[in-house]
C-alpha cells in the first residue's frame, strides 16, 4: 500500500483543499441522520415495557456518550501521531476536537442525569461509568486549559499531544472499571459481537442517530480544522490567495 | 555531571529547601484534622472513613508539592544543563522523582501510626494502608511529574496541574481505598494491591519518557 | 571534507515561533579555532547555540562532529561540550563549592580550590550562591570552563555582567583553550578580534 495519502494528510494545504469539498456534505448528512433518528426514536419507537417513555432519552444519551469516547480516542491517536511522526495537522486536529469532546461528555452527563432521575430516583450516582465520563470531561478540559495557558505554539502543540496520549492510556482503565464495579448502570447498549436485545424498531433509530451524530461532528471538525489552518498558516501565499479570492 | 552527583545534589537541594517539604506535610495534617472537625468525630464513622481521608490528604499534598518541582530548575537554567549533560534525561527525571518521593513519603509513613490512631483505624487495616501507600504513591509521583513538566513554563500553574493530574489519580485512589476497605472487612486485598502495583509500573514505563519530552519542549520554546 | 573539521554545520535552518532563522547556514570549526556569532537582536544567536547544543532541534540541516552525523542524537557531542546559556544553571540553594562539585565530580578538591582562587571565589566557597552578586554568580558558572576538560565550548554572551578583570581572565582562558586545540563558539558584542578571527554573521 502506498503511504502517499498519509504524507499528504500531513500537509495543511492539501488537507484544507481536500476538506473544503467534504465538510458541508458530511455535515448535512449528519444533520439529516440525527433528525431522522431522533424523530423516529422520540415519537414513533415503541415504549419500553419496564421504563416506559423515560427510556427514550437513550436516543440522545447513547450517541453523545459514544461520541465523547470516540473524540478522546481520536484525540489520543492524533497526539501519538504527532509525537511519532511530527505530522503538522495533528495538533490542529487536537485543538479542534477537544472542545467538541468536552461538550459531548458534558451532554452525556446531563442526559444521563435526566435519565437517572426517573429510573434510579436520583440525579447523580457515583457509579463507575458516570464517574469515568466525568473524568473524561476533566481530561478534555485539561487539554483545552493546557493549550490556552502555554503561549509558545510549538510547546502548546507538544504539551497537548503528550497530555492526550497520557489520557488515552486512561481510557482502557475507564472501560475496565465498568466491568470491575458491576453497579447500577445497565450494560453497554451496543456490542459488536452480540445482536442487540432490543427489537429492531427500537435500535434502528438509535443506530441512525449515532451514525448521524458521527457525521455531524466530522463535518464540524473539518470546519474547525480549516479555520485553524488559516489562522496558523496566514503568512503563506496560498492562504492569502484563498482569502483574497474566495473570502472567508 | 554524573548520575550519582545529580542524585546527591538533588537531595542536598531538597534538604536546603526543607520548608517546602514541611509545608506539604503540614498541609496533609491539616486535611486530616479538618475531617473529624468538619464532618463527624464519631469513632465508628472515622474508622470507616480513615483510609479515604488519609489518601485524599496524601493526594492533595503530593499535588501541591509536585507543582513547583521543576520551577526553580527552569528559572535558573538547570534544565538546560541536564539536557546538554549527555546523560539520559528520562533517567535523570526518574532519579529526581525518586529523591522527591523519599523526602515526602518517608515522613508521611512515620506519621502514619499517630494519624491512624487519631482516626480510630483498626490494626487490621493499618498495615494494608501502609502497603497501599508504599505501592501506590510512586505511581502518584510519576504521574504528577508529567503535569509538572508540562506546565513548567506557566507562571501560575498550580490549578492547571491539578486539573491535568487529578483525573489520572482517580484509579490509584479508588484501588487504594478499596484495598484498605477490603482489609477492614477481613477480605483478601492482594488483588487491589496488584492493580496498584500495575498502575505504578505502567507509569514507571511511560512517565520518564513523557516527562523528558515535556521538559525538552518547555526549554526549547 | 567533514573529517578535517571538528564541528561542521551544514545548511542549517531554524524555526522559532513561526519565524525562519539562519536559513541555509553552513560553517566549520577546526581545532584551535574560535568563532564568534554576530547579528542583531532577534537574528537567532541564542537559538543557533541552543540547536548546536541539542536543547532544541533544527528544522532542517545537519550537524557533524568529528565526521560523525550527530543531528538526531547529540550525545557524542554533548560528552565533549560545555554549554553556557543566558541562564547559568547555578543552584542558588547550594554553596559555591557544592555547585562546582556537582558539575565536575571527577575533579579533586585541590584542583577545585585552585580554580576558585584564580577566579577570586575562594573566600566564598562555603557561602550560598544566592548571597553572591550577579557577576560572582557568573564566575561560578564560568569556573566550569576551567574545571571540565571538554573540547567544545558553546558560550552565549559569556561576558555579560562580568567586570573588566573577569573579562580579561575569560579572554586568557579562551586563548589557552585554543592553543591546546579546543573549539570555541560564542556570541558576544565585545570585539575580540585579537583572539577570534572568524565570524558567523546571522542575517535578519
Amino acid at each position: 500500500m502506498s503511504w502517499l495519502w498519509f504524507h499528504k494528510l500531513g500537509s495543511p494545504k492539501w488537507f484544507f483543499f481536500w476538506s473544503k469539498s467534504w465538510a458541508l456534505p458530511v455535515f448535512c448528512i449528519g444533520c439529516f441522520g440525527l433528525v431522522v433518528g431522533l424523530v423516529w426514536g422520540l415519537a414513533f419507537a415503541p415504549e419500553d415495557y419496564q421504563q416506559g417513555n423515560s427510556f427514550r432519552i437513550i436516543y440522545i444519551h447513547v450517541p453523545v456518550a459514544m461520541l465523547a469516547q470516540s473524540c478522546y480516542l481520536a484525540m489520543g491517536v492524533a497526539g501519538l501521531i504527532f509525537l511519532v511522526w511530527q505530522m503538522k495537522i495533528a495538533p490542529m486536529f487536537i485543538k479542534a476536537i477537544a472542545p467538541i469532546g468536552a461538550v459531548m461528555a458534558l451532554m452525556a452527563m446531563v442526559s444521563g442525569a435526566i435519565w437517572g432521575k426517573p429510573t434510579w430516583g436520583t440525579w447523580w450516582v457515583w457509579d463507575a461509568r458516570l464517574t469515568s465520563v466525568l473524568v473524561l470531561f476533566l481530561l478534555f478540559m485539561g487539554v483545552i486549559a493546557l493549550q490556552n495557558a502555554l503561549e509558545d505554539i510549538t510547546l502548546a502543540n507538544k504539551a497537548a499531544a503528550i497530555m492526550s496520549v497520557v489520557g488515552l492510556i486512561n481510557l482502557p482503565i475507564i472501560k475496565y472499571s465498568v466491568v470491575l464495579w458491576n453497579t447500577l448502570h445497565q450494560g453497554p447498549t451496543f456490542t459488536i459481537t452480540k445482536k442487540p436485545e432490543m427489537p429492531a424498531e427500537m435500535w434502528l433509530p438509535l443506530l441512525i442517530a449515532v451514525v448521524g451524530l458521527y457525521c455531524l461532528v466530522a463535518g464540524l471538525l473539518l470546519w474547525r480544522i480549516q479555520s485553524e489552518i488559516i489562522l496558523r498558516e496566514h503568512r503563506s501565499n496560498w492562504v492569502k490567495q484563498e482569502v483574497m479570492g474566495n473570502g472567508l | 555531571m554524573t548520575y550519582r552527583s545529580f542524585l546527591i545534589y538533588e537531595f542536598l537541594v531538597l534538604w536546603r529547601r526543607k520548608q517546602d517539604v514541611f509545608n506539604a506535610l503540614l498541609f496533609f495534617i491539616i486535611v486530616v484534622i479538618l475531617f473529624p472537625l468538619g464532618v463527624s468525630a464519631e469513632p465508628a464513622f472515622l474508622a470507616q472513613a480513615a483510609s479515604g481521608i488519609i489518601w485524599c490528604g496524601v493526594v492533595l499534598s503530593i499535588l501541591i508539592s509536585i507543582d513547583h518541582m521543576f520551577k526553580e530548575d527552569y528559572q535558573d537554567g538547570s534544565l538546560e544543563q541536564w539536557i546538554v549533560s549527555g546523560l539520559s534525561l528520562p533517567l535523570l527525571m526518574l532519579l529526581k522523582v525518586m529523591a522527591n518521593w523519599v523526602v515526602i513519603i518517608l515522613p508521611l509513613l512515620i506519621m502514619m501510626p499517630l494519624l491512624s490512631e487519631m482516626l480510630f483505624m483498626p490494626n487490621t487495616s493499618f498495615w494494608a494502608l501502609v502497603l497501599t501507600l508504599l505501592v501506590g504513591t510512586p505511581g502518584l509521583f510519576l504521574i504528577g511529574v508529567m503535569g509538572a513538566a508540562l506546565t513548567v513554563s506557566v507562571r501560575q500553574g498550580t490549578m492547571l496541574v491539578m486539573l491535568l493530574i487529578l483525573p489520572l489519580y482517580l484509579p490509584v485512589l479508588i484501588f487504594a481505598t478499596s484495598a484498605v476497605q477490603a482489609a477492614q472487612s477481613g477480605l483478601p486485598y492482594s488483588g487491589f494491591l496488584a492493580m496498584l502495583l500495575a498502575l505504578s509500573l505502567m507509569s514507571l514505563v511511560v512517565s520518564p519518557f513523557m516527562t523528558a519530552m515535556a521538559i525538552k519542549a518547555s526549554v526549547s520554546g | 571534507m567533514q573529517s578535517s573539521a571538528s564541528l561542521t554545520i551544514s545548511d542549517l535552518w531554524i524555526e522559532r515561533g513561526g519565524n525562519d532563522l539562519c536559513k541555509g547556514l553552513s560553517f566549520s570549526i577546526h581545532p584551535g579555532e574560535a568563532w564568534r556569532v554576530l547579528g542583531g537582536n532577534g537574528t537567532g544567536k541564542t537559538s543557533l547555540l541552543k540547536v548546536i547544543a541539542g536543547i532544541s532541534m533544527p528544522l532542517e540541516g545537519e550537524i557533524f562532529y568529528l565526521g560523525q552525523n550527530v543531528t538526531s542524537d547529540r550525545s557524542p557531542l554533548q560528552q565533549e561540550m560545555v554549554y553556557l546559556g543566558h541562564l547559568m544553571g547555578v543552584k542558588s540553594a547550594l554553596t559555591v563549592e557544592e555547585n562546582l562539585r556537582w558539575y565536575c565530580p571527577e575533579r579533586s578538591l585541590e584542583e577545585l580550590h585552585n580554580v576558585a582562587k584564580d577566579l577570586g571565589l575562594f573566600p566564598f566557597l562555603a557561602s550560598l550562591v544566592k548571597t553572591l552578586s550577579a557577576g560572582q554568580q557568573r564566575r561560578v558558572a564560568l569556573a566550569r570552563l576551567w574545571l571540565s576538560k571538554k573540547t567544545l565550548w558553546l558560550l552565549d554572551e559569556p561576558f555579560a555582567s562580568l567586570d573588566v578583570e573577569g573579562g580579561v581572565m575569560l579572554e586568557v582562558c579562551i586563548q589557552q583553550h585554543l592553543t591546546s586545540g579546543g573549539l570555541v563558539l560564542l556570541s558576544t558584542h565585545q570585539s575580540l578580534s585579537s583572539i577570534i578571527p572568524h565570524d558567523v554573521v546571522l542575517q535578519p
